[in-house]
Parts: C-alpha cells; structure tokens; sequence
C-alpha cells in the first residue's frame, strides 16, 4: 500500500504542485479582472436593454435577486429592471435570463412592456452557440419574431411564417437546439418572473 | 526546427524558421480552425495573432522550464494543463479588456487551447530546448502565426469590404465581393496564398 502511494507520489507530484499553481494563478487573475467583466457586462445590459425598450431612459432595480429555478434543481438569482422614461413613467421590465444552448450556457436580456402582456424583444449578452449556425440566434431576423409576441408560453416550431407576431417561433434552419433552448430559457424566465412580479404586485395579478 | 539544438542554430535562424521555412500556417498546416474562421477582417485576426503569441510564449517558458521533470507518459497532460491557464487568462483579459473583441472571436479565444501549434512547440521545441530558445522560437512561431492571418485577412476584408482595419482604401466605384467575407472566402483565399508559397517555394529550391 505504502509502496502504491510512493509510486503515485513520484509520478504525479509534478502534476498536482502544477494544478494547484495554475489553479491559483487563474484565481488571482480572475479577482483582480472580474469586477471589470462584470461592470462590462452591467454596460453591455444597458445597452441591449435600452435598444428593446426605447423610451426607457434609465433603469433601475426593482426586485433585487429573484429566485428562478433553470431546472435539475438549479437555481439562479436574477435582479429585475425597471425601465423609466423621461416622464419618470414606467414603461417596461427588463432581466437576464440564462440557461443551457447547444455549446455552453445562453444569457439573455429579456424585456417586456409595463403590464408584462408583451414582450420587447431579447438581445444576447453571452453566447457560445456554433458559428454559422446556433450564433445566429444573434441575428434580427430571428429575434423580431419576439418583438410584440404574447408574454405567455411561447411554442418553437420548424415551418411556418417568421414574420407573423404571434406565441409561434420559426426556429433557425440547422440551429434548431439553439432556437429551442432560446424558447425553452425565456418561457422558463416569463413564467417564473411574472409571477414573482405579481406576488410582489409590480404587475397585476390577471389570473 | 523540431529539435532544435541551441550549440548549433543562431536565434536569428530560429525566429526566422517561423515566419517562412516552418510557418505554422503556409508550411505546417497547423491551426487551420482560426485561420479560416477569425480572418474576415484585420482587426479580429490580430487580436488572435497576439492572444496565440501570449499564450506560445508562456507556456513555451513553463515546459522548458520542467523538460526535465516531465514523465513521459504525463508530459501530453502537463502541456493541455499548462496551455488552458494561459488560454484563460488571455480569455479573461479580452473580457475584460477588450468586450467587443472577446464577443468578436466568441469561442475562439477558448478553442486557442486545442490549436495545434502550440502543442507542437511545446512537444517539438520547448520540452527538448533551453528557455532562452524555447522563448526564440514561440515568439517566431507567434509571429509567422500572425503575420499569416493579417495578410489572409487583409486580403479578405479589402475584397468583402474595400476597406483594411476598418478604413476605406478602394475607390467608391468598387463593389464588394461580399462571398470573401464569408466562409468560401476564407477557404478561396487560403488556399491561393497557399499555392504562391509553394511556386514561390519550388522556384527558390
């Protein structure tokens, strides 16, 4: 047994005093740069969000990290935006939503209008999706047919007229899993959100 | 330069091997999965040039530093550990950095991690070779690596475009030849550039 040990030792010790440098190495690394990503990304919310909610001037924190269950009992914290025009009105709701996609994890920033009836639309903050294919989830054409669609379940189908506004998503030719997981994240993100949203009465209860 | 003995070749021949004789891209047809996908304008192609060049030279330093620990049966494991913390920390810089370039290159800073060349000069060069050549070579490597992808991609983005590094060059009466700056692009102009080096290669010889 001792001899057993011995010869792992002698063989990996190399490789174990590597991980744990490496391993600090990266830990450091990602301390003194996260804050900078993470404020990039907070710039890049605001961005996206202000380009799907026009008349929103300014954004702030309505409901501070809600709980929304993403399946196989995992559990993300998201904080919800309220979008303030000029007039110092309300004029829409927007978060990020994430889940997994075909590659890695999707992020999106999703917004809907002030009654949560109908949704803005949704811009990609973080994506992974293979390119030339699933990356096109980025692309106009496929998230205009978000914009103005009901903020109810939404049903992903393969055929059918992309330019019509209603709770039925053409999915990419030959991205259909991305196109899917889009839908699967913001139906998850639209159900658990509003009623959040209508327990904490930011919305009206309409059931 | 797959051995490279640091008594008998000059630094100058070695960073040189790089750029032309053992040009990653023109000679040894390694890392083809960047040089066809980022190359559609200057600026993402450089940015991945110098990411390469950063992550060639520090895990070239690291191997050479530990050849003579390596186990032979764990040296493959040692350089893929080695290669992916660089690869992260150039990852992360761009993130934060860089957002817009990182969200340009996508998946690409991450996939730096299986390019082929950086394994082969860590397995080629900087495993058998002192640090000072290891850092001579990865740097010659990086460079020719670099080099390739800005002139590919210059070529591309002037003909998709009419413009290079994002300023106009051709003349207004130019119409874009909007396929070079999709995927046959990359596969057309590579392939040409390819052909040149060999002609201008069997003429030398």
């Amino acid at each position: 047994m001792l001899k057993n040990i011995k010869h792992f030792a002698g063989q990996s010790w190399l490789l174990i005093v590597a991980s744990f440098v490496f391993g600090l190495l990266l830990a450091v690394t990602n301390a003194a740069w996260r804050p900078r990503i993470i404020q990039n990304e907070i710039n890049k919310f605001n961005n996206l969000a202000r380009a799907l909610l026009t008349e929103a001037t300014d954004f702030e924190i309505a409901a501070e990290a809600v709980e929304v269950d993403i399946g196989k009992g995992k559990k993300i914290r998201t904080d919800i935006k309220k979008g303030i025009s000029d007039a110092n009105e309300c004029v829409g709701w927007a978060f990020v939503c994430e889940g997994s996609g075909f590659a890695d994890k999707i992020k999106l920033v999703l917004t809907v209008d002030a009654g949560f009836e109908k949704l803005s639309g949704f811009g990609v903050l973080a994506s992974n999706e293979t390119p030339g294919f699933g990356d096109k989830i980025k692309n106009n054409y496929f998230r205009s047919q978000f914009v103005g669609a009901p903020a109810t379940q939404l049903l992903l189908s393969k055929t059918g007229d992309d330019k019509k506004i209603d709770s039925e998503i053409v999915a990419i030719t030959g991205a259909t899993v991305s196109s899917e997981a889009v839908v699967k994240i913001l139906n998850n993100y639209i159900r658990q959100i509003k009623i959040s949203m209508q327990a904490e009465g930011l919305v009206n209860n309409d059931e | 330069m797959t051995s490279n003995d640091s008594a008998n070749v000059s630094f100058g021949q070695t960073f040189a091997a790089g750029i032309w004789n053992e040009n990653p891209v023109l000679r040894l047809l390694l890392g083809m999965c960047p040089t066809l996908a980022v190359t559609a304008a200057v600026k993402p192609a450089l940015t991945m040039g110098l990411s390469v060049i950063f992550v060639l030279v520090c895990s070239n330093i690291v191997v050479s530093l530990m050849r003579n620990l390596l186990k032979p049966h764990l040296r493959i494991l040692m350089f893929t550990l080695t290669i992916s913390t660089f690869v992260t920390i150039a990852d992360l810089f761009l993130k934060a950095f860089a957002p817009d370039m990182s969200e340009t290159l996508g998946p690409y800073v991450p996939l730096i991690i299986v390019n082929c060349i950086i394994i082969c000069r860590a397995e080629a060069c900087a495993s058998k070779n002192t640090l000072a050549v290891s850092i001579v070579d990865a740097l010659g490597m990086g460079a020719g690596f670099t080099i390739t992808l800005c002139v590919l991609a210059g070529i591309r983005e002037l003909l998709a475009t009419g413009k290079v590094f994002e300023i106009q060059v051709m003349p207004g009466a130019f119409v874009p030849w909007a396929a070079m700056g999709m995927p046959v692009g990359a596969f057309i102009t590579l392939g040409l550039l390819l052909g040149a080096v060999n002609l201008i290669t069997k003429k030398n010889s």
